[in-house]
């Protein structure tokens, strides 16, 4: 079975955003670009896989720091990197890399396509069902647990609510992944050391998708601190009248209503 | 305009998020529009309070009881098709996740995802999606057919009222049934013996911010003295520092205490989705621009470490 597992490099989640000016885009010079939390957790789930079944794995990534995560990947045990080369600086469309992503799984004969449930910068849509309707494969998206049947998967689906799904998804297919199987596992400096010496391939992109009748007019910020009333940033303070607070709403300690 | 929101159900009642499509869509409609509710389910009782609609397109079958996303994709794609609707409305939800960009692949709509505002400009609709877990706004304007994809908890729900049951069609959902690859196998709902957040009248909620495992016990010494139970966001529980029945927002619990203290949470849309009816919410973050600051009645930019000591320092004063 050959796995193909998607890895996105977005900017750090807990990074402050600067927009430019003009609000095309945001400031990338002072971003700290990391993989997106959900790839990561579907290239652990990618690995999971090959350790249970023996398929082989190929990662391709796509964004600033493509090198340094195909190494990663590689010291975690896929077999073969790819790198898309990224078209530009505008948000990522999902959409388009599923075109991009298809193409190339089906030059591998990919059997499997994992990728993280959602990525920050996908306003255009999510990635797995993208790439099940642009391949006709069926998709699942929110998984948090794969098990290899030989021609099918079993998938354990999250609803919210502490609800589960499960279901049997034949293969070709297109997983979504909101957590791996297991928590992704720790690499060794000397496994990244000897991935450093890694081919990695390139992927030619699609063309850019038109998208008729939508245009991005701009990015902003939201407005800073809306509706919430300041108690300000002196730890102290803050306690004092979070107290007060509780006080006055019959929440103080022990006040259990 | 003609816009066609697709509802929600499970074992034959409707889910509220499919009031707040309604919601959504009655917010954009002009005199003269048409809004169109689909159901996929199995039962046609549900479509009888969707009054805030002008009619509905019902695919009933047993089989429906809890409906694939594969399947109601293949339904939502058959009717789009058929109405050719200026607008679909699907919300953010596990299953819109995977029908509305399916739907938008194979009709090659444009599709715009985490959908946090509506307005209308002239013929065309401008929507607003949160993105960088709503650290950013982006901007579209849509001056022709599309599908939205709607977060869930921003919109009003519309009020159910009654629906002429002249004003109710129905399809045939067997051939879409039939061409199902993806087999439901069952469903679990969780153990709450130990935990039930949603029970909760005070809720302590870490976030990214809390750093590391070990910090989490300076947060769970604040939520036993506050009498309230510890919770965390999505990363603290992929992290493994709380357990997952401990976890708030999309894919955890949906709560509303009376007291919710949010600790190092950014906000992302997936959390405030389970948290921002809370009847108080006070947010602690070093940053300015957390979009939880958007949801909470108090904020406090102040250093959470130093802001848990001083408070668990008055509540033990107060306990003493």
């Amino acid at each position: 079975m050959n796995i193909l597992v998607l890895l996105r490099m977005m900017p750090d989640p807990a990074g402050e955003f600067e927009v430019l000016a003009d609000g095309s885009g945001l400031d990338r010079e002072w971003l700290d670009f990391q993989l997106n939390d959900f790839d990561d957790q579907a290239l652990e789930e990618a690995i999971l896989i090959k350790e249970a079944s023996g398929a082989t794995v190929t990662a391709v990534a796509i964004g600033e720091g493509v090198n340094r995560v195909l190494q990663m990947a590689t010291a975690r045990g896929a077999d073969t990197v790819l790198a898309i080369e990224t078209p530009d600086e505008g948000l990522l469309s999902s959409r388009w890399l599923a075109a991009t992503i298809a193409r190339v799984a089906a030059e591998r004969g990919t059997d499997l396509i994992l990728s993280g449930v959602q990525a920050a910068e996908d306003w255009l849509g999510q990635f797995a069902p993208y790439a099940g309707a642009a391949l006709g494969w069926p998709h699942v998206s929110g998984t948090s647990r794969l098990t290899f049947q030989g021609d099918a998967l079993d998938v354990v689906q999250e609803r919210g609510g502490g609800v589960v799904a499960r279901y049997r998804v034949p293969l070709p297919a297109v997983i979504g992944v909101q957590t791996a199987t297991k928590a992704p596992r720790y690499v060794s400096g000397s496994k990244l050391r000897e991935a450093a010496k890694v081919a990695i391939g390139r992927v030619q992109p699609e063309p850019a998708l038109p998208h008729p009748g939508l245009v991005l007019k701009g990015l902003a910020l939201p407005a800073e601190g809306q509706g919430a009333e300041s108690l300000g940033n002196v730890a102290e303070q803050v306690a004092d009248r979070i107290t007060q607070i509780l006080a006055e709403r019959g929440l103080s300690a022990g006040a259990r209503t | 305009m003609k816009i066609l929101v697709c509802t929600e159900s499970r074992s034959g009642e409707l889910d509220s998020v499919s009031f707040e499509m309604l919601g959504a869509a009655r917010a954009i409609a002009a005199p003269g529009d048409e809004i169109v509710a689909l159901v996929v389910g199995s039962s046609q009782q549900a479509a009888t309070t969707l009054g805030a609609a002008d009619r509905a397109i019902v695919a009933i079958d047993d089989a429906l009881a809890i409906p694939t996303a594969e399947t109601a994709a293949r339904i939502v794609h058959d009717v789009v098709g058929a109405e050719s609707p200026d607008l679909v409305l699907v919300p953010y939800s596990a299953t819109g996740l995977d029908v509305a960009p399916d739907v938008a692949g194979r009709t090659g709509l444009p599709l715009v995802a985490y959908v946090m505002a509506l307005s209308r400009n002239g013929g065309a609709i401008e929507a607003v999606s949160q993105i960088y877990g709503g650290k950013v706004l982006a901007t579209a304007e849509i001056s022709g057919p599309a599908i939205l994809m709607i977060n869930p908890g921003v919109f009003p729900e519309a009020a159910p009222s009654p629906l002429d049951a002249g004003a109710i069609a129905s399809i045939d959902p067997a051939p879409a049934l039939a061409a199902a690859r993806v087999m439901l196998l069952g469903e679990d709902l969780p153990d709450l013996a130990d935990i039930d957040l949603a029970a909760a009248d005070r809720i302590v909620c870490v976030g990214r911010g809390i750093g590391d495992a070990a910090s989490i016990d300076l947060a769970r010494e604040l939520a036993d003295l506050l009498g309230a139970e510890i919770a965390g966001s999505r990363p603290v529980v992929d992290n493994g520092w709380l357990p997952k029945l401990r976890q708030v927002g999309k894919s955890g619990r949906k709560v509303k205490p009376k007291l919710y203290l949010a600790l190092g949470v950014s906000g992302a849309p997936e959390h405030l989705e389970g948290m921002s009816r809370s009847d108080l919410i006070i947010a602690v973050n070093t940053d300015a621009n957390a979009p939880i600051f958007n949801v909470a009645h108090y904020g406090a930019t102040c250093d959470l470490f130093d802001l848990v000591e001083a408070l668990t320092d008055r509540l033990r004063g107060a306990d003493a």
